[in-house]
């Protein structure tokens, strides 16, 4: 059984077809990339995934339930989880304070243990020097940290990533990828990463979708997808193959 | 029949007193942003510009108004230099509290100027009645409707036929992009609330006959100034021009029809309606995040 | 450590209110005991708005509930004060249920204008419904309270009351601050989207603190039935509300000492500009003004800029930008 499934989602703006029939799986522990250019419909496909957005056809399904239409904070906790393309951090919350908002999904915690849930994380991600400081003194990467270590904080089981590598510098990048790496390792957790950056994507992914205008061009290995003459023309271009990785 | 007839007059009067302030209420809000909670006080204060000019310095008419007008557009532009530039990068509740307190700022400087006591604000009118099939309408209330007819023409000509008028389009729309296109944001933005100044100047002068003109006039205006652009649909033109007749409307018929104690409530309650069911009013466009 | 915020602040308001209402004079003390009762209102202000957002032009409304509600209890059906309270208090919070369910789907200035709405309709019915409310006139004759044969009469017993109300109230807000609901409270306020995908229900939280908001202004409407014995619609109008939403600004907004001090400044301060004989609410105005536009985080946040002198920060910036297409 796929942990994460959508089944032929349509979803159209106005006249403007922003997802046409679009499967996607994710198998558990998997780590699935999707890529495509700009606007093809990936940031739409994680809204209609984890419900902020509804599809007009189509079903959503995770570990087998339909979740379809199902608010998203029963979403969360059914076990989804996602971060946003410019990373929605709580500007009034500290470092700490942040990720134990995650924690508190528990129910199961009290204050001391939502404390230690969320500096366990904190440790893990590198944020302990700066776990009591204000949000708006971290640079741009360390916050999206903080937003990864707040998602992770709900025990997901399918975390859904939009594009984390966007506006870091080549160090926060290489910090990204050392931390999806430890995370594809993770027993049972599936990823779903959205991303331009090609090095991060086929170095990380088991699978991966391309998408373009709002539909799915290609699927497979990323082997496969650097040879699909469909996903060359539409997006890797040619010079990518000789690139390498 | 005939009292229907008379009361539906009243009441478009009425009205459209409310639709020219509510129409400067949106003008406002598209350009700038900004939910004017001194609105009501606009109006008082074109209704004492009237004073001024009609009463105190015994002016001509047409002198007189344009006097009065040349006024509330002076302060207008005062308005924006004083309290709009210093304000506009706080949040909503900042600017929703410093408004009030310019309100309030407004309604105490007029009482100190005036007093408390009424005036009679007269009309070129005069009190001259029509007779129409068995009503009698005051010939005041006629022109009211005219003129705010002309002058919703003459708005109409501005936002699409004049550069300046597009131009504050452009701004409302989108800001960054007006920037860009070399628009003087700054100068459309004072236009704004001149603009918004003069209408509620216009409504003052139109009211002050029919009412009385008052120091403590602002806050009721301003409340039926409100539930018209909800009821009508927050950004629009059109929304608020219906919204104010339709407010004018409800107001003059419930009194007569349903209960006179509860006549604001039919309003409120309404606008309360909408919010509920149906927040972008009659002609707004669907909120999603709006606030 | 959980307790020590809450302790602190229920003893400090015990201490310096007891410290203050030894030296003050009686007309000063009666401006101290509305002081209180304000305060109290706006600790609950702060829940709905200091820290989840929500614009409330209403609170007054609320207020006058609770107030109602004990007078009617009180002065109609003979009931005790102490009775009346609780029931008056939770009457109130019912009705926030049922408003807040509808109301809290709008946002910003949509939400200011229903809540506005909201107040003038309650100044509309409680002066035309003749039979319940007495209408214009108003109830009168609302007995005082009293423990046993002790009257709580005058204005120094009155004191001890309110300030113990204060500082129970005060201390629970701290609690609730530093609890997972605050944050909640404040994750909703900061960015909604992002407090759903976290598996906060927003909802939920919204009408938790609106019903709490409701429940503070409640409890403060009951003390000022028992305190001036007397209540009419011009004691709840909508300029009320304005004025609980100034207070919490000036003292500054999220904090509950903000609160108390915005309070008091703002009861005292019509007061003090008294001097001013008739021009007196004009400077009220522009000082209003002037506040907003050089003092936007109150007084608490001045009072911390003044403490990190030495170490900089500077303002929170919004980091809820609006999503991208992919």
């Amino acid at each position: 059984m796929n942990v994460l499934e959508a089944r032929s989602i349509h979803k159209r703006y106005g006249g403007l077809a922003a997802l046409e029939d679009v499967t996607l799986t994710v198998a558990k522990g998997q780590f699935v990339a999707v890529i495509g250019p700009n606007g093809a419909g990936k940031s739409t496909l994680l809204n209609v995934l984890t419900g902020l957005a509804m599809p007009d056809e189509g079903q959503v399904l995770l570990d087998g339930q339909t979740i379809t239409r199902m608010a998203t904070n029963r979403r969360i906790r059914a076990g989804l989880g996602r971060t946003f393309q410019h990373g929605r951090v709580f500007a009034r919350l500290n470092v700490l304070e942040n990720v134990m908002t995650g924690a508190a999904i528990r129910g199961d915690l009290n204050e001391a243990g939502l404390r230690d849930a969320a500096m366990e994380i904190i440790e893990q991600m590198g944020l302990a020097d700066v776990a009591f400081d204000a949000i708006d003194s971290l640079s741009y990467g360390r916050r999206r940290m903080v937003e990864l270590a707040r998602a992770l904080a709900c025990r997901p089981h399918v975390l859904l990533l939009d594009e984390p590598a966007a506006g870091l510098n080549s160090g926060e990048v290489d910090q990204l990828i050392e931390r999806l790496t430890a995370l594809r390792a993770t027993h049972g957790l599936a990823i779903v990463l959205i991303e331009h950056n090609m090095g991060m994507v086929m170095r990380l992914a088991e699978r991966i979708f391309v998408l373009n205008f709002g539909c799915r061009i290609a699927e497979g290995t990323p082997a496969e997808i650097q040879a699909d003459p469909a996903v060359l023309s539409a997006y890797l271009g040619e010079g990518y193959v000789h690139a390498g990785v | 029949m005939a009292d229907f007839i008379q009361l539906l007059v009243n009441g478009l009067a009425i009205g459209s007193v409310y639709a020219l302030a509510a129409i400067g209420f949106v003008i406002v809000y598209s350009a700038t942003g900004v939910v004017n909670f001194a609105a009501g006080q606009f109006v008082m204060f074109g209704t004492f510009a009237g004073v001024v000019t009609l009463i105190n310095a015994q002016l001509p008419w047409s002198v007189a108004y344009g006097a009065a007008l040349a006024i509330m557009a002076l302060f207008g532009a005062l308005f924006f230099i004083t309290v709009y530039l210093p304000l506009r990068r706080g949040s909503i509740v900042t600017i929703i509290i410093g408004t009030v307190a310019v309100g309030i700022i407004m309604q105490n400087a007029a009482l100190l100027s005036f007093g408390s006591w009424p005036f009679r604000l007269p009309s070129p009118l005069e009190d001259r009645v029509v007779n129409l099939g068995g009503a009698i309408i005051s010939t005041h209330a006629l022109g009211v409707v005219g003129v705010t007819a002309l002058m919703v023409a003459g708005l109409w000509v501005l936002f699409n036929r004049t550069s300046v008028g597009i131009g504050m389009r452009a701004v409302a729309q989108d800001l960054q992009a007006a920037k860009l296109m070399g628009l003087k944001v700054n100068r459309l933005l004072a236009l704004s609330w001149v603009l918004a100044a003069v209408l509620a100047g216009v409504a003052g002068l139109m009211l002050g006959p029919m009412w009385f003109a008052d120091v403590n006039m602002g806050d009721p205006i301003a409340l039926k100034a409100f539930a018209a652009t909800i009821i009508g649909g927050f950004g629009s033109l059109p929304g608020a021009i219906v919204g104010g007749l339709f407010v004018g409307l409800s107001e003059v018929l419930g009194a007569s029809y349903v209960s006179s104690a509860y006549k604001d409530l039919i309003s409120f309650g309404i606008m309360i309606l909408f919010l509920l069911v149906r927040p972008q009013g009659v002609f707004g466009e669907k909120i999603q995040d709006r606030g | 450590m959980a307790m020590r915020a809450p302790l602190a602040i229920a003893a400090a308001i015990l201490v310096l209110g007891g410290l203050v209402a030894s030296v003050l004079p009686e007309y000063y003390l009666r401006l101290f005991n509305l002081s209180a009762i304000s305060a109290v209102a706006v600790i609950g202000l702060n829940f709905a708005f200091g820290y989840a957002g929500l614009i409330s032009l209403g609170h007054a409304a609320f207020v006058g509930m609770g107030a109602y509600g004990l007078a009617i209890l009180t002065t109609a059906w003979g009931w005790s004060p102490w009775l009346a309270m609780p029931a008056a208090i939770v009457a109130t919070a019912a009705l926030a249920v049922l408003i807040g369910y509808p109301l809290l789907r709008l946002r910003g200035h949509y939400l200011a204008l229903a809540t506005l709405g909201l107040n003038v309709s309650f100044y509309i019915v409680t002066s035309n419904w003749i039979g319940l409310t007495g209408g214009t006139n108003g109830i009168a004759r609302i007995p005082e309270l009293a423990i046993g044969s002790l009257a709580l009469s005058g204005e120094h017993r009155f004191l001890c009351v309110a300030l113990v109300t204060l500082a129970v109230v005060a201390a629970l807000a701290a609690m609730l601050h530093a609890s997972r609901h605050g944050r909640e409270m404040m994750a909703v306020r900061d960015d909604e989207i992002a407090s759903e995908m976290i598996g906060i229900d927003v909802t939920r939280v919204k009408i938790t603190a609106f019903v709490l908001s409701a429940i503070c202004a409640a409890i403060a409407g009951c003390l000022f039935a028992l305190h001036v014995r007397f209540v009419a619609p011009e004691d709840f109008t909508y300029a009320h509300s304005i004025t609980y939403l100034a207070m919490l600004i000036v003292g500054g907004e999220g904090t509950i000492v903000g609160a108390i001090l915005g309070a008091i400044l703002l009861t005292f301060l019509p007061e003090w500009l008294r001097f001013l004989g008739t021009t007196y609410l004009l400077f009220f105005g522009l000082l209003m003004l002037c506040i907003l536009v050089f003092l936007p985080t109150g007084l608490v946040g001045l009072g911390r800029r003044l403490r990190l002198r030495s170490r900089r920060t500077p303002p929170p910036a919004s980091v809820g930008v609006p999503e991208m297409t992919s």
